[in-house]
């Protein structure tokens, strides 16, 4: 899978291999192999690899290798291209009310019932193509567009952990509380970002991402689970 | 113990930073500038590595509740029981002393070292804060420290000569930056203005990234938006107004903005430093010579560890042209 690996140094510690400048299932998986290569590999030199869309960085110790070394260690590499099965997660979520005040206004923009926007935001398996942003955030693919909705005019300054948002053709999960501009559908109990916990992350690059619709009563239990008494 | 009196701005405890969950978008972090952290660990016989307070232009005022060593690093006047001490040496505190760390007269961030470290449970394998998610939280007045054990003889009135005391008032700095990412969305003449004028620093800058004021950067067709992909400190990137941003040591893990450059790490602790208003220009530089750089600041600072140990003796060499230090060994 040489011949269409494009790399470039990311600085002098660190090197970008590329596949093209695409959002694509295939890339992204030839990707995920790569990286899974490279980590398995045992390198001495290496400090970490970091996969996006369809790209990934290879952070390493410039004291013990330099930009060309690890070219030639990465080229030399026996990857295979076959799919990398990240597992299947389920995410339950609580859709619409206070824990989704802009599920009306995506049904409304686009003319369906907010049960039909429900239905079609759960039905996908979506695909994480990588985490990024902020700790734990993963960068889903395979929305359907009937769903798809402009983000807020203005930024709200509290997002709540939790929340799952839509932002033009993309659909997202914050890991954290912070200020954002996704339209807000519903809420998941789960804690995508947990940092005792190892990994600290729910969602690991190459996952795969079912959403469960769920009502209030499970809510508040699983969230008394994951969370406790943390956010009385 | 020492306990935090008064905290007039930010302080976190920083340390080399954290490693291997990039992957999961949580940062580095760690010492924003490493070369002067380093230097106040070696001062009070710490590994390089170990967890210090770090602080944004005022220091704090700490209390000791038992003995310990420490040492600053930083252009300041410092203080202990009201008596002015040196910066950039070891000194001895004793139960109940209060040390006071004014403002910096130059520079950004400084450094307080403990012997033994700051004791702090690793949060993802480092101490180093990263608030916004979680990962330890910016200190208070109030708040105690505990200090990991050291055997504190031997470790006070190690003192680092001025000549090799970091230089951080210059106002306008060059740094040297590996080009080579994105540069099909650059044009030539987006390419030339990047490393032939000098950007100012702005006032929206923090431990995330720099926001750089001058001349715009000009894109090619292909626009400022890329596929969004990996980004590392240092890494300079370029949204659609043209303004470039350097990546700092809490900055996202991946972007979508086109990246002209990175930075050589060997520079970045002295962009680190440059405050708002202060000016930085980029000057290109091959991968080979970036890391060149990075060598020749190992070399100076093990030099410095030998020399603070007392393994190392230097020498002020002067000729007609320039006055430099060299080290020798035992």
């Amino acid at each position: 899978m040489g011949e269409t690996m494009n790399f470039k140094p990311l600085g002098d510690s660190a090197l970008l291999i590329s596949f093209g400048e695409v959002i694509d299932e295939e890339v992204n998986d030839r990707v995920h192999a790569l990286t899974k290569a490279i980590e398995g590999a045992g390198f001495e030199w290496l400090v970490e690899v970091v996969p996006a869309y369809s790209s990934l960085a290879v952070i390493y110790d410039p004291k013990l290798i330099d930009f060309e070394g690890v070219k030639r260690a990465v080229e030399g590499l026996d990857v295979r291209a076959e799919r990398v099965g990240g597992r299947l997660v389920e995410i339950p979520v609580l859709y619409g009310g206070e824990y989704g005040p802009d599920l009306e206004f995506v049904a409304q923009y686009n003319g369906l019932t907010p049960e039909e926007v429900i239905e079609i935001h759960s039905k996908p398996i979506y695909r994480v193509y990588f985490l990024g942003f902020l700790p734990g955030f993963a960068y889903l693919g395979g929305m359907d567009e009937r769903i798809a909705t402009p983000r807020l005019e203005k930024p709200r300054l509290k997002v709540p952990a939790g929340s799952v948002g839509i932002a033009g053709k993309q659909t997202g999960i914050y890991p954290l509380e912070s200020p954002g501009g996704w339209r807000i559908i519903g809420r998941t109990p789960l804690r995508l970002f947990n940092p005792p916990r190892e990994p600290p992350t729910l969602l690991r690059p190459g996952d795969r991402v079912k959403f469960v619709p769920i009502s209030r009563e499970e809510f508040d239990e699983l969230y008394r689970a994951e969370w406790g008494n943390e956010n009385d | 113990m020492i306990e935090l009196i008064s905290v007039p701005s930010l302080l976190t405890v920083q340390d080399s930073g954290r490693k291997g969950y990039r992957k999961l978008g949580v940062p580095t972090s760690g010492y924003m500038d490493d070369y002067s952290a380093r230097i106040a660990n070696y001062l009070v016989g710490n590994s390089g590595d170990a967890p210090i307070l770090e602080f944004l232009l005022m220091g704090p005022t700490i209390k000791f509740n038992a003995s310990a060593v420490f040492a600053i690093a930083g252009d300041v006047e410092v203080r202990l029981n009201g008596i002015p001490i040196e910066p950039w040496t070891s000194h001895w505190a004793k139960r109940g002393d209060i040390l006071e760390v004014g403002a910096l007269r130059s520079g950004l961030y400084g450094y307080i070292a403990f012997a033994g470290g700051i004791k702090c449970e690793p949060l993802l394998g480092s101490c180093s804060t990263y608030a916004k998610a979680g990962l330890g939280r910016p200190l208070k007045a109030g708040d105690v420290l505990n200090l990991g054990y050291a055997i504190l003889t031997g470790r006070e009135g190690r003192r680092l000569p001025e000549e090799l005391r970091p230089d951080y008032s210059a106002e306008e700095i060059t740094v040297g930056v590996v080009l080579g990412l994105d540069l099909g969305h650059f044009t030539e003449e987006g390419v030339r203005t990047f490393l032939s004028e000098a950007y100012t620093i702005t006032p929206e800058s923090d431990r995330m990234g720099y926001r750089l004021d001058g001349r715009a950067i000009e894109h090619s067709e292909k626009g400022a938006g890329i596929v969004t992909g990996p980004l590392v400190p240092g890494t300079v990137q370029v949204p659609p107004n043209g303004k470039p941003i350097v990546m700092m040591r809490d900055a996202q893990t991946t972007g979508g903005y086109a990246r002209i450059g990175v930075v050589a790490s060997a520079h970045l602790h002295r962009l680190a430093q440059l405050r708002p208003g202060f000016k930085v220009r980029f000057r290109e530089m091959s991968v080979e010579d970036a890391r060149n750089e990075l060598f020749k600041k190992e070399k100076t600072l093990e030099a410095i560890r030998l020399f603070l140990e007392g393994r190392l003796r230097a020498y002020r060499i002067k000729t007609e042209k320039m006055e430099t230090i060299a080290f020798a060994g035992e």
